[in-house]
């Protein structure tokens, strides 16, 4: 029996799962093919989620499910921790020292907020993406906040590139509601030389921030925080105080991935932003946070890399000859505050462009919050297909390098 | 001033979050005299990082277009400004 084993069953995982599960059904059910999920954890997070419980006092346990519920039942969850992944060996060492050999390989893995790689930030901030518990601790400190300077504060690289912009103009938001905005100074202190990357949407989001007295500091790139002076300094020599810290700390890869030696120290795997295999791989994958590839670590890149990969092993189990490479699509939603939204848009070739924020664009995020479930199922490919097309171009190679081995 | 080792960040065909995202975790492991070759296919990378460059002290000793890319060349004379 051939088997595919897939690392980690958060956004770009489970999707994977459930679309070759669809895919592969008569292979499964003929018995001649197993789809394994290695996942040590007891709930998938929606972490989108993490901003409402940050910034709006949400209830955690509506942004997280067994991982049970959500894979299809032609997919075999192993709930062990995997400790590491032979490559050139094709094997998942798991349990503490078991072995499984696979015939294709998929870490989707994802990443970690590591504030603990900045002297200081640890002790010193607060964050909503390690955890549902940091957002709730973000959350109280807010609304505990009567007066004073709210610095937020993104590191490189994180996940989740609109995630800064949205909390600042949220608490600004809550600030607002609570009618101590005139009493509390929001500072948004970004390592891009505008409040935005991509300028198309820096153009839409400066303005608002200047609107709504928010003051911005381009270029601030972290290197330390006294949390004794209550003081931040960056590396391009500036200093910066606070009252309250939220820092969106810097991410590194899993702990998984740097213990097996295949994504350097930092643990991102080299891999091919087309193809998404592991670079000098043909039976391993990388999608998502995991990879090292220059593209926004979100989960829009995590479920269209992994519709993409889906295709690819089908491809390769099927021998069609058939290679599908991965065009770079985001399509990320960025809330502004005041019910208003934009997407942040793009491929590998084209770079988001300027847009209006609208109460339709946030309604649409605030529709996708509710679908996120049914749309690990696969239930919805459908219909972004239709609205979207396809996240890959298809070419047909002339040799058999991409049949199966 | 020591002459450092050649970091090549290849950033090209990203842009979002960018190639400041790419130099910057270069410019952490960087030591004075590193020199850090950025390869990137975003126009703003050009202005980007001359500005990046301007406030934090470091020196640009290379900027041109090559055949579909731009390549920039920075030497690090500072890490904390």
């Amino acid at each position: 029996m051939r088997r595919i084993a897939i690392i980690g069953a958060g956004t770009g995982g489970t999707i994977l799962a459930n679309a070759l599960a669809k895919k592969l059904r008569t292979e499964v059910r003929g018995g001649r093919l197993e789809i394994v999920v290695f996942d040590g954890s007891e709930s998938h997070i929606y972490q989108p989620g993490n901003i409402d419980i940050a910034f709006r006092g949400a209830n955690p346990k509506a942004f997280r499910r067994p991982p049970t519920q959500l894979l299809s039942r032609e997919v075999k969850l192993l709930k062990s921790p995997v400790s590491r992944i032979d490559l050139e060996n094709r094997a998942v060492i798991y349990d503490g020292g078991a072995k499984m050999g696979y015939d294709y390989l998929v870490v989707a893995t994802g990443s970690i907020a590591a504030p603990e790689i900045i002297p200081g930030l640890a002790q010193a901030s607060l964050n909503f993406h390690r955890s549902q518990e940091d957002a709730v601790r973000v959350w109280e400190a807010l609304s505990a906040f009567r007066r004073g300077r709210i610095v937020v504060l993104p590191a490189l690289p994180h996940k989740c590139p609109p995630s800064p912009v949205e909390a600042v103009f949220l608490i600004d938001e809550l600030m607002r509601k609570r009618s101590i905005r005139k009493d509390v100074e929001i500072i948004y202190a970004t390592p891009y030389t505008r409040a935005y990357p991509a300028h198309g949407i820096a153009d839409v989001v400066e303005p608002e921030m200047e609107k709504r007295g928010i003051t911005t500091y381009t270029l601030f790139n972290i290197d330390y925080v006294d949390p004794a002076a209550k003081k931040v300094y960056s590396l391009e020599g500036e200093e910066l105080a606070y009252d309250l810290l939220i820092a969106i700390p810097p991410h590194r890869g899993a702990d998984v991935v740097i213990a097996s030696g295949i994504g350097g120290e930092e643990g991102w795997i080299p891999t091919d932003k087309h193809t998404l295999k592991i670079k000098g791989h043909d039976d391993a994958y990388a999608i998502g946070d995991a990879t090292d590839i220059p593209i926004s670590k979100s989960g829009v890149v995590a479920h269209l890399e992994a519709i993409t990969t889906a295709e690819s092993i089908t491809s390769q189990i099927h021998g069609t000859g058939k290679v599908y490479l991965y065009n770079g699509r985001i399509n990320c939603p960025l809330e502004m505050g005041g019910r208003k939204a934009v997407f942040v848009s793009g491929t590998y070739v084209k770079q988001p462009e300027r847009q209006n924020p609208s109460t339709t664009k946030y309604l649409m995020k605030r529709l996708f919050n509710r679908l996120y479930w049914t749309m690990l199922s696969g239930a919805l490919e459908p219909i972004f297909n239709i609205y979207l097309g396809p996240p890959y171009e298809v070419k047909v190679v002339a040799d058999d390098a991409n049949k199966s081995p | 001033m020591k002459w450092g080792v050649r970091h090549v960040v290849d950033a090209r065909g990203s842009f979002c979050p960018g190639p400041i995202t790419e130099l910057i975790k270069a410019y952490r492991k960087a030591q004075p005299g590193d020199e850090i070759e950025l390869l990137a296919t975003d126009p703003a990378a050009k202005s980007d990082v001359a500005a990046w460059a301007a406030k934090s002290k470091n020196e640009i000793v290379e900027m041109r277009e090559e055949q579909g890319y731009i390549k920039i060349v920075i030497r690090v004379a500072s890490k904390g400004g």
